[in-house]
C-alpha cells in the first residue's frame, strides 16, 4: 500500500487514480463529519463530493508537512458551515434516519433506539456545540486539531464539548421523561 | 480509554449511522475522477482560445491594458450617469458610510440598505447565528436600517430582501463567495473572528 505523501505527490502531478485512493481512505471520515454537522444525508453526500473536488483543485496550497486529515476536514467543515447558512433561507425537510431494519432481536432494537435518540439530541444542539462533539467523538480528533479545523481556541473547544455533552444529557433526559 | 457512557453512546451512534449510509458513497471515487477529467479539457480549451487571441505574453499584456482602460472608462461614465439612480443595493450616501464607520468603531454593526420597493428586509449573519434580524424603514424613504451591538470580531452576513438573498452590501469590508452566493464581511473593533 502506498504511503499518503506518495499518493499526494502523485495527485499533484495530475494522477487522478492516486487521488481516488486518497478519496477511498478518507471518504467515510469526511462523510461522517458532514453527516454529523449537517444532519442531512443528501447534503452530507454533496459536501463530501465537493470537499474532495475542492481539495484536489487546491492541492498545491496544501503543505506536506501538515496533517492531510486536518486540511481536508477543514475544507469539509467550511463547506458544511456554508451549506448550513444556505439552509437558513433555503430549508429542506430533514432526511430519514436509518432505523436499521425490523428483523433484529429485541436487544438490538433497543440499542438502535438509543442511537436514534442520541442522534436526534445531537441534531437539536446549536452548530457551535454539535461540530466539536462530532469531530471529537466521530473523527477522534485532539482538542487542538478540532480548534484548528473550526478556527477557535483549544480552550473554547473543551468548553463547548463539555457544555455540548451537558446539553445532550438534558435532551436525552427530556426524551426519556417528557412532561 | 473512554469511560463516559454518553461519549461511548455518541461514538457508537454516529459510527452506526455512517456505516448504514456509507453505501451511498459507492462510486464516489469514479464520480470525482470524471468531474476532474471534465474540468481539464475545459482549461485547455480556454488556454487555446487565449493563445489564438494573443499568441505571445506581450500581446496578452497589451490586451489586458486595453480591457482595463475600457473598464475604467465605463466606471467613470457609470459614476457620472448613475450617481442618483435609486437601485437596490446601490452605494448609500457618504453620511451613511461615515455613520457605519463610527458604529464599527463603537462595537456596533449599523446596516443601511437602500431597497425602494421592498416589503421585508432582514439581515442574517454570524453575529445572530444566521437568524433574521429585521431592518426597519419607518419614514418609508426606501432606506432600511438596523443596529446590532456586537463584540469585536469578523462578521459574515447577508441581507434577505423579500425572501431573496442579497449578499453584497456596498458598505462591506469584503465579500466571500460559496455555492454561487456572496456574503458580506465586516470587521468590528479591529478584527478578530466573530464567525
Amino acid at each position: 500500500m502506498q504511503d499518503e505523501v506518495t499518493l499526494l505527490r502523485a495527485s499533484l502531478q495530475g494522477e487522478t487514480a492516486a487521488w481516488g485512493e486518497i478519496v477511498t481512505r478518507y471518504k467515510d471520515a469526511v462523510f461522517g463529519l458532514c453527516l454529523g454537522f449537517l444532519r442531512n444525508r443528501a447534503d452530507a453526500e454533496d459536501i463530501t463530493h465537493d470537499a474532495f473536488i475542492r481539495a484536489y483543485v487546491n492541492l498545491r496550497r496544501y503543505r506536506l508537512d501538515k496533517r492531510f486529515s486536518t486540511w481536508v476536514f477543514t475544507i469539509a467543515a467550511n463547506l458544511c458551515r456554508n451549506r448550513l447558512r444556505y439552509r437558513r433561507t433555503h430549508p429542506v425537510f430533514e432526511v430519514e434516519t436509518d432505523s436499521g431494519g425490523g428483523t433484529d432481536p429485541a436487544r438490538e432494537v433497543a440499542r438502535e433506539e438509543r442511537h436514534v435518540h442520541v442522534r436526534e439530541a445531537l441534531e437539536r444542539l446549536p452548530y457551535a456545540y454539535r461540530a466539536p462533539l462530532v469531530l471529537r467523538f466521530y473523527n477522534d480528533l485532539a482538542y487542538r486539531e478540532i480548534g484548528d479545523i473550526l478556527g477557535i481556541p483549544e480552550g473554547t473547544v473543551k468548553t463547548r464539548i463539555h457544555r455540548g455533552k451537558a446539553m445532550l444529557k438534558e435532551h436525552l433526559g427530556e426524551e426519556r421523561d417528557p412532561s | 480509554m473512554n469511560t463516559d457512557p454518553l461519549e461511548a453512546l455518541l461514538r457508537e451512534a454516529l459510527r452506526q449511522e455512517v456505516s448504514s449510509l456509507a453505501g451511498s458513497l459507492g462510486g464516489l471515487e469514479e464520480r470525482i475522477a470524471e468531474e476532474l477529467a471534465d474540468r481539464a479539457p475545459r482549461r485547455g480549451w480556454i488556454d487555446g482560445l487565449k493563445q489564438l487571441a494573443a499568441p505571445t505574453r506581450a500581446a496578452r499584456l497589451g490586451q489586458v491594458a486595453v480591457v482595463a482602460a475600457t473598464a475604467a472608462a465605463f466606471l467613470i461614465v457609470g459614476a457620472i450617469v448613475g450617481k442618483d439612480l435609486p437601485l437596490v443595493g446601490s452605494r448609500p450616501k457618504a453620511e451613511s458610510r461615515e455613520a457605519m464607520l463610527r458604529a464599527t468603531a463603537e462595537n456596533e454593526l449599523l446596516f443601511v440598505l437602500p431597497a425602494l420597493h421592498a416589503e421585508d428586509v432582514s439581515v442574517v449573519g454570524s453575529f445572530n447565528d444566521w437568524e433574521p434580524t429585521p431592518l426597519s424603514d419607518e419614514d418609508g424613504d426606501g432606506i432600511w436600517t438596523a443596529r446590532v451591538t456586537v463584540p469585536p470580531g469578523r462578521y459574515e452576513y447577508a441581507f434577505v430582501i423579500d425572501g431573496r438573498w442579497w449578499g453584497q452590501d456596498p458598505l462591506a469590508d469584503e465579500y466571500v463567495r460559496s455555492f454561487g452566493e456572496y456574503s458580506s464581511v465586516r470587521y468590528v473593533g479591529g478584527g478578530g473572528d466573530g464567525v
